[in-house]
């Protein structure tokens, strides 16, 4: 159980990670959200991307042993990419939860 | 003879893509089904269907078989033209007798090898198994095909295709054509990093089609070049046979040093001697696995030379917990029990190259890792499949004017690749439940019975491609795209409700028990069959609203 | 970038390529296969891991011979580098097991 706790948290984290990595991006930015980011916005999307993936590691290792926990890790960065990519094609006002972040 | 490194990298990327497209679309496909082989073989063989099983006691269960199995009519035959004088009636001189088991497997693989008196090359063997139900002992027939492991998953790595061994080299180019196109790609891909979450549907079908292909292709790069890598990997020894060809004296003398350094004999010595309780070397050696903080389940065990004093038995820890395969073997005399020889840990080169290669065979229990591994193998078939349909698209418009049948050709090769082997491989499933369990003698076994259907469906499937294809020289969708998505979506359907009726196992059932094997593939195929049905009126649609469009212009449905 | 753009000599030279793509970068990389094979072993290692790290490397390096054939401006040097380089590491190869055995 604990296990299934923790990669599905490993899971949000990567989503969210990878959602604000491509809200960081201007071209996907304003399919969410009104006008462009500005500067210090972008950056706080990488920088939240970037720990979201991160954080995803970290969970990744708390549930497996390292070999396995990096396996894991690199093909939910995939299934994460995949699901913020469709997500942004069909359904973009669900990636607004993210830009709350944005400051 | 290219202007530019991207020149050649596109042309390339094309016209290998193309050819070997057609086989990486088989080989990707049917890897991601192979993931789950043996829960595919459950649901073939309904009575397979209970837990998976520890390895049972050697002694009391597996050598009662042992001592009754010959090799099998198809090793024999395979031999005839390599023996000097007769060949015997039977085989008695044991070379192997060997049990292999993981954590999702409830029945067990026997298989044997023995040495064949008169043959020109010593080392060949010919051989035989079983499979049994290792609560009981209980012997399957021979004749229940394990679609999963023993169909899926060959054809897969060999296309099923043995002769001269043709398939598994075909797969093996084709697999490096995946490398040079993996970087070729990416070498293509001006904006990787800008288009990485790009995905637009409803621009024209050119464009459309090729986001779909580049997101496949990107987003799961790491796991598709890992996968072609590791799988050539794996076969490494069968594609560049140094080792057996140009270095065979060092082979050779590496393999005299090794059976004196381990004690492990090579040969019989020709003096007879039982075979020792397998069980208490069995126990010994899950006795020293945890007395080394690695205590673990029994993944193979192999009893060599059996009946002769240089007999020994190999016991392999199973992989489950870890991404290598099976490790920390321990091996005994086998005449008296003691231990001869206890692997020593891996060196740093024997290390790496069991993990990559435990990567690619998953023999390890998780069940997340496994279905992205199914995802990762199924965004490969989409993006080999868009490939092939961006080809098409991307010079129909251009031939069309011109009358060019080439594309009609190519397109229909691609409905016969996609399509048509969803519907081979629904067409199995649905024999699987309809064929009687005893067919009348003089018919084909039940297993050759399925895999006819299989081959019959796809070719089938082909014609029907074939004789459909007209459109796609006026520029239009060739209608068996959507008529064949119909008919995976009718026999996937047909498939689940069969085996509720042959079997009574439905999905609540299923569900209800907690047992997955099963209820996952009846799953599967309710998925399958939902989205069969959405793209068959999706392209249906397109079909339809055709009429001529204007050159260059946008989608139309 | 369409073939019906090369002429009849252009489809030799596209012929010859290819060849060298599949068979020259073959050559190549069962050079290094024998060649890691026989010195590791000569240098007291493991047999096996020997034809690990070449076969890891081996296919490795197959992917880019494979595309160099094709890139590279001068086909002689290509297929003299992957052939020749081929058959030198085989060569040597056959060296070590002609003094070790």
């Amino acid at each position: 159980m604990r296990e299934v706790i923790l990669l599905t948290a490993a899971l949000l984290a990567c989503t969210a990670g990878m959602g604000w990595l491509a809200l960081a991006m201007e071209r996907h930015w304003t399919q969410v959200h009104e006008g462009e980011a500005t500067a210090a916005q972008v950056l706080r999307m990488r920088a939240l991307g970037t720990l979201g993936l991160a954080a995803g590691l970290s969970l990744c290792l708390a549930a497996d042993h390292a070999s396995m926990a990096v396996l894991v890790w690199v093909m939910a960065l995939a299934a994460s990419a995949l699901a913020v990519a469709l997500t942004l094609t069909w359904r973009p006002s669900w990636m607004r939860v993210l830009t709350c972040f944005a400051g | 003879m290219f202007q530019s490194f991207r020149h050649a990298a596109t042309w390339v990327h094309t016209w290998f893509g193309l050819v070997l497209g057609f086989v990486l679309v088989v080989v990707f496909f049917f890897g991601s089904l192979s993931v789950f082989d043996r829960e595919i073989d459950r649901w073939a063989i309904p009575e397979s269907r209970f837990e998976p099983q520890p390895m049972p006691s050697f002694d009391k269960v597996l050598r009662p078989v042992f001592d009754t199995m010959q090799p099998m009519k198809e090793s024999v035959d395979a031999m005839r033209g390599k023996v000097d004088g007769p060949m015997p009636e039977r085989f008695d001189t044991v070379r192997s007798w060997s049990a292999y088991t993981t954590h999702r497997d409830p029945v067990l693989l026997l298989w044997a090898s023995y040495e064949v008196p008169g043959a020109q090359d010593p080392h060949d063997r010919v051989w035989g198994n079983r499979t049994i139900d290792p609560r009981s002992g209980k012997v399957f027939p021979d004749d229940q095909l394990k679609i999963g492991s023993q169909f899926f998953y060959p054809l897969h790595y060999g296309l099923t295709l043995e002769w001269q061994d043709l398939g598994a080299w075909i797969v093996g180019f084709a697999g490096l054509v995946m490398l040079v196109a993996l970087i070729s790609g990416v070498v293509m891909h001006r904006k990787l990093f800008r288009e990485y979450f790009t995905f637009r549907p409803t621009r024209n079908i050119q464009r459309s089609v090729l986001d779909l292909h580049n997101m496949t292709g990107v987003l799961a790069l790491p796991f598709h070049f890992f996968f072609a890598f590791t799988g050539l990997l794996i076969f490494a020894g069968h594609y560049f046979p140094v080792t057996h060809t140009q270095l065979e004296p060092l082979h050779e003398l590496h393999e005299k040093i090794e059976e004196q350094q381990t004690g492990l004999p090579q040969d019989r010595a020709g003096v007879p001697a039982p075979l020792a309780s397998v069980d208490a070397m069995v126990a010994e050696a899950r006795r020293r696995w945890t007395a080394k903080g690695m205590a673990g389940e029994v993944g193979l065990v192999s009893a060599n030379h059996v009946g002769d004093v240089n007999g020994y038995v190999s016991v392999w820890r199973a992989g489950t917990d870890r991404i290598a395969n099976v490790s920390d073997g321990i091996h005994f005399k086998a005449s008296t029990g003691e231990v001869l020889y206890e692997e020593p840990p891996l060196t740093a080169v024997g290390s790496v190259g069991n993990f990559l290669i435990g990567l690619h065979l998953q023999h390890f229990r998780h069940w997340l890792l496994r279905w992205f591994y199914v995802l990762g193998g199924l965004m490969g078939t989409v993006c080999l499949a868009t490939g092939l349909i961006f080809f098409v698209e991307k010079r129909k418009k251009q031939h069309a004017k011109a009358g060019g049948q080439s594309r009609r050709v190519v397109d229909a090769l691609a409905v016969s690749t996609i399509t048509g082997m969803l519907v081979a491989t629904m067409s199995i499933l649905v024999a699987n439940r309809l064929l009687p369990e005893a067919l009348p003698s003089g018919w084909p076994p039940r297993g050759d019975m399925e895999r006819y259907v299989f081959w019959g469906g796809w070719a089938l499937a082909m014609i029907h491609a074939f004789v459909r294809s007209a459109p796609v020289a006026m520029d239009r969708l060739n209608p068996a795209w959507h008529e064949q998505c119909w008919a995976v979506a009718i026999m996937a359907v047909a498939a689940m409700l069969l085996n509720w009726i042959t079997t009574g196992d439905h999905l609540l059932r299923t569900i209800g028990a907690g047992y997955w094997p099963v209820a996952g593939v009846d799953l599967s195929l309710l998925v399958t069959a939902g989205l069969a049905v959405l793209s068959a009126r999706r392209l249906g649609r397109k079909a339809l609203a055709a009429m001529p469009v204007p050159r260059g212009g946008t989608a139309h449905a | 970038m369409r073939t019906n753009a090369f002429n009849r000599g252009e489809h030799v030279a596209l012929a010859a390529r290819i060849l060298l793509a599949v068979l020259g970068g073959y050559a190549c990389c069962w050079g290094v296969v024998a060649l890691f094979a026989a010195a590791t072993f000569a240098l007291g290692a493991e047999f096996h891991d020997g034809e690990t790290l070449g076969s890891i490397l081996a296919l490795l390096l197959y992917p880019a011979a494979f595309l160099w054939a094709f890139a590279a401006r001068r086909l002689w040097l290509a297929g003299t580098v992957l052939v020749g380089s081929g058959a030198l590491m085989a060569g040597t190869a056959s060296l070590i097991q002609s003094v070790l055995t």
